[in-house]
């Protein structure tokens, strides 16, 4: 494509409000791109300002800034094409502000272009990589000023319809440098809109990677709290939190996107296995790697089997740290040990006395080689935390419970993700 | 064994352990460190294209016994046989007879 011919597309899609052909136009990586910067010799701003004017503006700077980017792509620049790109997307914000939603297929393009090439400085220069990734996150947080201040455009045609998945972004890219927590001041901006649509008005592509990233955000958020040590209370509403996000992540999802199904549910059984809900057969069965994953925490579970649930939490250890879910599947330990009472309790025909001697030589055939005081304790804690109703008779070694539902299922509990 | 593999051993003892620990590693596709969250290829669908289109208007996540087959609730199991539950039962038939007898 010629240079002229270039001006002349972006001119038609302009007329035609044709959002798909000017992201396809603005795209650096096309044929067209390559072919345009072949008419010119290393182009520069001063080279190229003869076609200032050639365009309404400030369609005729962007188009000069586009083929300054697709130069620096072609010449193997990442740096200098991410700076460049991030100037081409504010040229447009000066479009884009003054226009209705038709923009927003081009503003999305635009902006994973930029999230693109930062990734591509990461690969090149590592640390500074890491400050592009957080220069993009800022240009693409106007964007989502830009789409939230459209106080003109009819409804149907609001700029706020890009608000979500610009919001994804956003979060994607900070997650992407381990910055997470950044994200909490868009969401806060979000919770200040009233006059932004319902999340469910959306596409749901928009609404799975909104909720995907509030979901994670809220589940690493609790690790945090864990580690600074903060009411128990918080713990439980971010677990919550997350559990309700995800679900309605994994639920809004295309099926045909597994990778994404697959990255939801990482996290979401783990939550829910806390919360007594295990996988079941059919839904491991459609994503294997998952099923590798926590077949064994499972079966372990079902079983109240200890010795088996702490050697594959071992095996496992090192991924769960790189996934962040060490601490999470680390306490469905707890679900582990209340089965393993449990089933003292059928062998012992159901009996509302237990002797504590029996909890302790449970203990001893799962592997944990604990004092019978030690034995004692983990009962009150299963009691204190509703796995178990009953009490325990500290001088006559003695545990009582109740005469019905001695053992609650875990899924019935009120407040699973507190006392945890 | 032969010399190569013995002298690679001598080398860099770490490194020939390596591999058989990832080995033991649960593989997840997705789960490479430069991985994330996709592109849809299509920004709307309805929902027979989700998960929801198996629930036949049940509240999603709500497990087998509320109508997700996804999920289960419902898992306790009073016959497990297996051996560590033939250990468990005969290590507990011990004790409790043991106890009878001191009583």
């Amino acid at each position: 494509m010629k240079f002229s011919n270039y001006l002349l597309n972006l001119s038609t899609a302009l007329v035609d409000k044709s959002g798909v052909d000017l992201a396809y136009l603005l795209s650096p990586r096309k044929d067209h791109g390559k072919t345009i910067i072949k008419e010119f010799r290393n182009p520069t701003r001063q080279s190229m300002k003869q076609f200032e004017g050639s365009m309404e503006s400030p369609w005729d700077e962007i188009a000069i800034q586009y083929v300054l980017v697709v130069n620096h792509i072609a010449r193997n620049k990442p740096i200098e094409a991410f700076k460049e790109e991030a100037h081409l997307v504010s040229l447009f914000f000066r479009y884009f502000t003054s226009n209705s939603g038709w923009t927003l297929m081009a503003l999305f393009s635009m902006l994973r272009d930029l999230r693109d090439l930062a990734i591509d400085v990461t690969y090149e220069n590592g640390q500074s990589g890491t400050m592009n990734m957080e220069e993009a996150a800022r240009v693409i947080s106007k964007a989502f000023t830009n789409c939230v201040m459209d106080r003109q455009s009819p409804y149907v045609e609001s700029r706020k319809w890009g608000v979500y998945y610009v919001v994804g972004l956003i979060m994607k890219s900070y997650f992407r440098v381990k910055r997470i927590s950044l994200s909490k001041n868009i969401l806060r901006a979000i919770n200040a809109n009233p006059d932004i649509p319902p999340l469910t008005a959306y596409p749901r592509s928009h609404q799975v990677i909104y909720r995907y990233y509030v979901g994670m955000l809220e589940f690493l958020n609790e690790d945090f709290v864990k580690v600074s040590s903060r009411s128990l209370l918080s713990s439980y509403f971010f677990n919550c939190v997350s559990e309700q996000e995800l679900t309605l992540a994994f639920y809004t999802c295309h099926i045909a996107a597994k990778r994404n199904q697959e990255r939801i549910l990482i996290y979401l059984i783990p939550l829910r296995i806390l919360r007594g809900h295990l996988p079941s057969r059919e839904l491991l069965d459609r994503f294997p790697n998952l099923d590798k994953l926590f077949s064994p925490f499972v079966s372990a579970i079902r079983k109240g089997d200890l010795s088996a649930f702490d050697a594959v939490l071992e095996k496992s250890e090192r991924r769960l740290v790189e996934l962040n879910l060490l601490l999470t599947v680390e306490r469905a330990r707890e679900l582990c040990m209340r089965v393993l009472f449990r089933r003292v309790w059928v062998v012992s025909e159901k009996s509302n006395r237990m002797p504590i001697s029996l909890f302790h030589s449970a203990l001893q055939v799962s592997g944990q080689d604990v004092p019978v005081e030690e034995a004692e304790c983990f009962v009150a804690n299963m009691i204190y935390k509703g796995f178990m109703r009953g009490y325990i008779s500290h001088e006559k070694q003695m545990v009582v419970v109740a005469n019905t539902n001695a053992f609650p299922r875990p899924a019935d509990r009120v407040s699973p993700y507190a006392n945890l | 064994m032969s010399a190569i593999a013995s002298s690679s051993k001598v080398e860099s003892p770490a490194k020939v352990g390596e591999p058989h620990k990832e080995d033991e590693q649960p593989t997840l596709g997705v789960l490479e460190e430069d991985d994330e969250f996709e592109e849809f290829e299509v920004a709307d669908w309805d929902d027979s294209h989700t998960d929801l289109a198996h629930l036949g208007g049940k509240a999603p996540g709500a497990a087998k016994s509320g109508g997700d087959k996804l999920w289960e609730d419902n898992w306790d199991d009073d016959d497990i046989e297996d051996d560590f539950s033939v250990q468990l039962r005969n290590e507990l038939a011990k004790k409790s007879s043991g106890e009878a007898m001191q009583h």
